[in-house]
Order: structure tokens, then C-alpha cells, then sequence
């Protein structure tokens, strides 16, 4: 009997450091599209050169809510994953739950990152407090995207090779009456039927109006209300001039414009991967994207960002070696953000936009400079994707942007819903 | 046989005991728990501060709760006893078929009871896809332009009732099929032989004889369609939620993306309440049908 439990103790210590040998790190994303084959690959070669030391166990959830809800639950009781994809927008609302681990310094100097690493608002962006929750891994804006071929036939094609005339309201406005009157179907395409969607849009374009959305308890100061009204009205009137289709979902809108239908689409940079894939089968025209043009006062774009943050497991802190294993998957992640780059998204990481592949890659080079001119959620509890504040404009502008409501109107139903939260 | 009374009852109690507490466990203790937890204002995961009645005040005063009982209310008048009817009718016309023909025919009606709701969604987002949907050129020729339905609120709900009947009759129409099976045919050779016409036939024999599946078929509507939540998630998603709402949803809103787990119990309270009200109601009235 004694022989054999000392056998097994044997066995044991053969067996514990084996089976200690390869770190896991348990991974959730949330990324079902074509970002997420990218991502899956990345994965994949973090396996390949870590074979032994650290291996990844990706799952990928339900984008938006559910995801959101999981992590919530999972990590009160200690059941999180040990590092996860997580909106900057949605960081807030995380922290106020407990839900998230901070990012020290150390751990920043152990990944070879600091604040300068990243633009200014992204940055800003994953801090609560004067505390960090988050490493960016990407900034995903909206942007406009064109039919070369289609701006051509109007005129609307720069020396540059790329759009322009655009920069302004009334010649926008002039730009789409042109394309409208050349034969095109439509002139612009965005979602119409989700005014949680159009919300970026409409987001973007109180920007540049120099406006903002505020915080809990006081949602729109000042001239605010007249400046949104506004931002719904450019989009309203597109609409009710018949340049922008009206109540068009968003399957609808990609396929508007993939099928020459409108030359111009208002979208997230993560479409940029359909329109790479259409193009090398052969059935895409000439296509580009840029920054939205100034309609206003200023340059000024939505954006969110990807970023990696570590769940707060209740009862079960992660052991050094763990942690070490997360922030080495992280430091990878974000070195090697320029494959990332092909889903559309911008990396965060400056290191990598700044060389020279990044700005040989097209469209993505074009565009990548609004990151100067960014605008993320209001940082609230209640804002980010998913959240109340789209909840209420997606309630308030969906009515609006269709005609069935004036854009003032519509702003004091959001404003009314904003104040209701508590 | 005389057998011991007493030791009968141990007996059953013995029995029971695995399923009561069972029940007790999964069913009637969360149920108290929710109650408790309407008096609190405690977020989704862990305990809050007893609020009172607070959460019940605010609840009377919600325009949107209103509106989410407003809407409940007229999905159920909309899909119930419509539903029931049209089964009862598509069951009638089954059952003149036979042989392989009417299994056939069944298994056609049958066959959107067994998808999941999703796909029962993207069908019909599909079909009536504002820019591409087959169903835009009836609705153009009735209305004269292309309507999203989805997003035009007088069309929401009858939309998502006819989809709704659509996607469950299959269920009722196989329960109805049984109870008419189920009627002696010789009763009907009877009625024959004296002259009644089918009219009266139906009137006479069949409609008595199939009360208590009707009975069953609209208790069983009433209670799901009360419980209304995933179709008119997934229709109203990104858009006018509000206007649409209904109370299950409202209550995932509350708790899940509000973070407000004290406020959504006290939804379900008042969700539970008239649940149980209804069903005590409509089982009375109909008892008292059946007897006359």
C-alpha cells in the first residue's frame, strides 16, 4: 500500500510540472464577421510560436447585450475568462459593475506600451478615473465609401484620384443632387431603418457642429438640442429629397451600394473586408473610402475602439504566471495589429500604423488619418454600443430620419428618454 | 381489501416528495425570491436596499410600462382566438382528406412549428426586405409604396401576430385533428339519416364534441402569448423599440441592459399577476360554457 501511494505521488510530480508546462489563457470575443476569420488566425499563430509555453482557448459570443451579460455574470462568481474583446465605449458601465481588472503601469512597461502608444481620444477612451481598463487594439470610425466609377461619370473625382467637392453641406448636398440627376438609383446609402445605427452618423455630425452629447443629469447643455435637430435634419432631408432610401436596414444598405445601386455608403470601416473579397472575385467595381467629409464646421468622426481588458473574477485573482501569460497574448495582439488592419479597423498601436506596409495598404492608409479627428461615446454609464443612449436614439431618430417626426421633436424625445435613465 | 388509510397517505406523501421538492426548489422559492427582490433596488447580480414600494410606484407611473401592457394586450387579442379559429378551420378541411394525402398536408402546416425563431425572423425579414422583400409587391399594390413593417408602428403588431399564427398553428391544428378523430362516426351516419345538413352537423356534434381542444387550445394560446418576447425582440431591434414593447421584453430591458434587477422583478410581478389572472378568468368563463 505504501509503495503504491508513493508510486502515485511520483507519478504526480512527473505529471504536475508536464501539465503546468503550457499556460492557458482562456479567451471570449465577440467577433462574428470577417473580422472575426482574421482574429481566429491571429489566434492561431500565437499558438504556433508559443507551442508549449502558452496556448489560447478562444470562444466567440453574441455580439452587443448577451456578450455583455455573460461577462457580467461569469466574472461575478468567478467563472471570466482570463482576457476578453471589450469596447472602450462599453468600460464605464463595466467598471460601475466591477467587472474589470485595472491595467497597471507595470503591466504596460511589461508589454512595451504607454499613453503615447495610442491617439489621444482612444487613449482616453479605456481610462476611468485616472485608472486604465483596457489595451486598445483598434479605433473602428465610420466612414464614406464610393463607386470610383460612379463619381467619375459626375465629375466628382479629384486630381488626387480621390472624391471631391464634398466638403461643406450645401456642396455635399449639390454633389448627391448631381449624382441624382446623372441616373443613379439613389446618390447615398446608410441605415435608415436604425436609428441605434444612423446614431454614429448623426453622432459624427453634432461634432462637427463643435457639439457634444453630455452626462447623466444634464444629456444636452446649451445649444446642443439645436445642433442634433440639425445633424438629424442633413439626414432627413437626404431622405425626403430621395438621395438616401428611407426605412433601409443594414444587409440592404451593404448590398445598395455593392450592386452600383448608390455610389456613396455611410458604414463602419468593418465592411472594408466585403468589399476586398468582392473586388478579387471579380464582381466589385472601383471602390475607396475616406474620412466623412466636413459638412460643418469641423472634421469629426464616431469611433469605438477594440481593446483587451481582463475580467475582474471574484474569488479567483489570476497567479502571476497567468497574468504573465495574458499580457504576453496582449503585447503579441497588438504588435501584430497590422494584419488586423485587413479587417478595416485601424490599428491602435502607432507603432504599426506609422510603417510602411500599413500606409502602402488601401483604403485603409486614406482613411486612418481621422483618428486625429475622432469623437467617442459620452462616457456614461448609459453610452456605448448597445446601450440606453443608442437605445434612445434609435427610438427618437428612426421616426425622424423617415419623416414621420421634424428632427426637433425627435431630439426632445431622446433628450425626455436620457433624462428618465436613472 | 381493507388496507391501513394512514399508511396509504405516508405511502403517497413518500411518493411525492422527490417532485414537491423539486418544485419547491426550482419553481416556488425563485418565485418568492422575485417577489422579495421587487422591493429592492438591486442591480442584475448581487443585493440591493429595501426601496419599499417604490419600484411599484414608479412601475404605475411608467408610460412605457403602459405601453408594454397596451401592446401585450393586443397581441393577445390578436393572435388567441384568431389562432384557435383558423386552426380549427385548417383542421376541419385536414381531416375530409385521408391516406397519405392528409399526412402530407398535416406535415406542410406542421412543419413551421419546429423552426427556431430565428430562423423564422430572417425568413420573414427577408420577404419583407423594404428594398428587395418578394411581399413588397403585394403591399405596394394594396398600399401603393413599399412599407417596412418593421418599422411602421400601426403594422408591427399585426404583422408579428400573422407571423406568430403562422410559425405556431401547426400545434393546434394537430390537437384539433386528434379531438375530431376522436368523434364516433356513427353519430354523424345518424344525423344523416334524419336530414341534417352539415351546418348542423357541425353545429350540433362537432363544435360540443371539440369544446374541451378548444378549451385546451386557447388556455395554452392565452398563456404563451402573454409570455410574447423573442419575435418581437428580433423585429423591433435597432429601431422603435419603445413604441413596441412588450412586457417580457421590457423586463430583459430593465434587468439586462439597465442593470435595474429590483425594477424588472417588479415587472415580472405585474406580469405574473395578470398571468394567473387571466388564465383563472378565461378557465371560469369557459367552464361555465361548457357546462350549459
Amino acid at each position: 500500500m505504501k509503495r503504491l501511494l508513493s508510486a502515485a505521488v511520483l507519478a504526480a510530480s512527473f505529471a504536475a510540472p508536464m501539465a503546468h508546462a503550457a499556460e492557458t489563457v482562456v479567451w471570449w470575443d465577440f467577433l462574428g464577421g470577417g473580422d472575426g476569420v482574421r482574429m481566429k488566425k491571429l489566434i492561431e499563430d500565437f499558438n504556433a510560436e508559443n507551442k508549449g509555453n502558452i496556448e489560447i482557448q478562444a470562444t466567440t459570443l453574441d455580439w452587443g447585450v448577451p456578450f455583455y451579460t455573460k461577462v457580467q455574470t461569469s466574472a461575478a462568481v468567478g467563472e471570466g475568462p482570463d482576457v476578453m474583446t471589450y469596447h472602450a465605449s462599453r468600460i464605464p458601465l463595466a467598471v460601475s459593475q466591477n467587472t474589470l481588472t485595472e491595467i497597471t503601469a507595470d503591466d504596460m512597461a511589461t508589454m512595451g506600451l504607454t499613453a503615447d502608444s495610442f491617439a489621444k481620444e482612444t487613449w482616453d477612451a479605456v481610462n476611468v478615473d485616472g485608472k486604465q481598463y483596457a489595451v486598445p487594439f483598434d479605433t473602428h470610425p465610420i466612414v464614406l465609401y464610393y463607386n470610383k466609377d460612379l463619381l467619375e461619370k459626375s465629375g466628382l473625382i479629384g486630381a488626387d484620384g480621390l472624391p471631391a467637392g464634398l466638403d461643406g453641406l450645401d456642396n455635399f448636398n449639390a454633389a448627391l443632387k448631381k449624382l441624382k440627376d446623372d441616373g443613379n438609383e439613389w446618390s447615398i446609402v446608410q441605415v435608415t431603418a436604425d436609428g441605434n445605427f444612423a446614431f454614429r452618423t448623426i453622432y459624427s455630425l453634432l461634432c462637427q457642429q463643435g457639439g457634444s452629447i453630455g452626462n447623466d443629469g444634464d444629456w444636452l447643455p446649451g445649444d446642443n438640442p439645436d445642433k442634433l435637430a440639425k445633424a438629424v435634419g442633413v439626414i432627413s432631408d437626404w431622405v425626403k429629397d430621395g438621395y438616401n432610401p428611407s426605412y433601409t436596414d443594414y444587409p440592404s444598405t451593404v448590398a445598395l451600394f455593392t450592386s452600383g445601386k448608390s455610389p456613396f455608403m455611410i458604414n463602419g470601416v468593418w465592411e472594408v473586408p466585403t468589399m476586398v473579397d468582392l473586388k478579387e472575385q471579380g464582381k466589385l467595381f472601383n471602390w475607396g473610402a475616406i474620412e466623412l467629409p466636413v459638412l460643418f464646421d469641423k472634421p469629426c468622426t464616431y469611433a469605438d475602439s477594440h481593446s483587451f481588458a481582463i475580467p475582474n473574477n471574484e474569488g479567483k485573482p489570476q497567479t502571476p504566471e497567468k497574468h504573465a501569460a495574458v499580457l504576453s497574448v496582449i503585447k503579441y495582439m497588438s504588435e501584430h495589429s497590422l494584419f488586423w488592419a485587413t479587417a478595416g479597423h485601424i490599428p491602435a498601436n502607432k507603432a504599426v500604423t506609422e510603417t510602411a506596409e500599413y500606409k502602402a495598404m488601401q483604403p485603409q492608409a486614406t482613411y486612418a488619418k481621422l483618428t486625429a479627428n475622432q469623437v467617442f461615446d459620452p462616457k456614461s454609464v448609459h453610452a456605448g454600443v448597445a446601450s440606453p443612449l443608442f437605445d434612445a436614439a434609435g427610438n427618437a431618430f428612426t421616426a425622424a430620419m423617415n419623416g414621420e417626426t421634424d428632427p426637433v421633436t425627435a431630439v426632445g424625445e431622446m433628450k425626455a428618454a436620457l433624462d428618465a435613465l436613472q | 381489501m381493507l388496507r391501513n388509510r394512514r399508511s396509504d397517505i405516508l405511502v403517497a406523501y413518500l411518493l411525492t416528495a422527490p417532485f414537491i421538492a423539486v418544485y419547491a426548489w426550482l419553481f416556488l422559492w425563485p418565485t418568492i425570491q422575485m417577489v422579495m427582490l421587487s422591493f429592492t433596488d438591486a442591480p442584475l447580480i448581487g443585493a440591493g436596499k429595501s426601496v419599499g414600494l417604490s419600484n411599484y410606484t414608479r412601475m404605475f407611473a411608467d408610460p412605457v410600462f403602459h405601453k408594454a401592457v397596451w401592446n401585450t394586450a393586443y397581441f393577445v387579442a390578436l393572435t388567441v382566438i384568431p389562432g384557435t379559429a383558423i386552426a380549427l378551420l385548417i383542421a376541419l378541411m385536414v381531416a375530409r382528406l385521408s391516406g397519405w394525402l392528409q399526412s402530407l398536408v398535416l406535415a406542410a402546416f406542421f412543419l413551421p412549428y419546429i423552426l427556431p425563431v430565428t430562423v423564422v425572423y430572417v425568413i420573414w425579414d427577408w420577404l419583407t426586405n423594404v428594398q428587395f422583400g418578394m411581399m413588397q409587391g403585394l403591399i405596394e399594390w394594396v398600399t401603393g409604396r413599399p412599407v417596412n413593417i418593421w418599422r411602421t408602428v400601426p403594422w408591427f403588431m399585426p404583422g408579428v401576430a400573422i407571423i406568430t399564427i403562422w410559425w405556431t398553428n401547426g400545434f393546434s391544428i394537430l390537437l384539433f385533428l386528434a379531438g375530431l378523430r376522436n368523434i364516433p362516426r356513427d353519430l354523424y351516419e345518424a344525423a344523416a339519416l334524419d336530414g341534417a345538413t352539415r351546418w348542423q352537423m357541425f353545429c350540433r356534434i362537432t363544435w360540443p364534441l371539440i369544446w374541451p381542444i378548444t378549451v385546451l387550445c386557447l388556455t395554452i394560446q392565452l398563456i404563451l402569448q402573454l409570455k410574447i418576447f423573442d419575435q418581437v425582440y428580433l423585429f423591433a431591434m435597432g429601431g422603435r423599440t419603445q413604441a413596441t414593447m412588450v412586457l417580457v421584453q421590457y423586463i430583459f430591458e430593465q434587468a439586462f441592459q439597465k442593470n435595474a434587477g429590483g425594477y424588472a422583478a417588479t415587472i415580472a410581478v405585474a406580469l405574473f399577476v395578470i398571468v394567473v389572472a387571466f388564465s383563472i378568468l378565461q378557465f371560469q368563463i369557459l367552464r361555465i360554457r361548457g357546462q350549459r
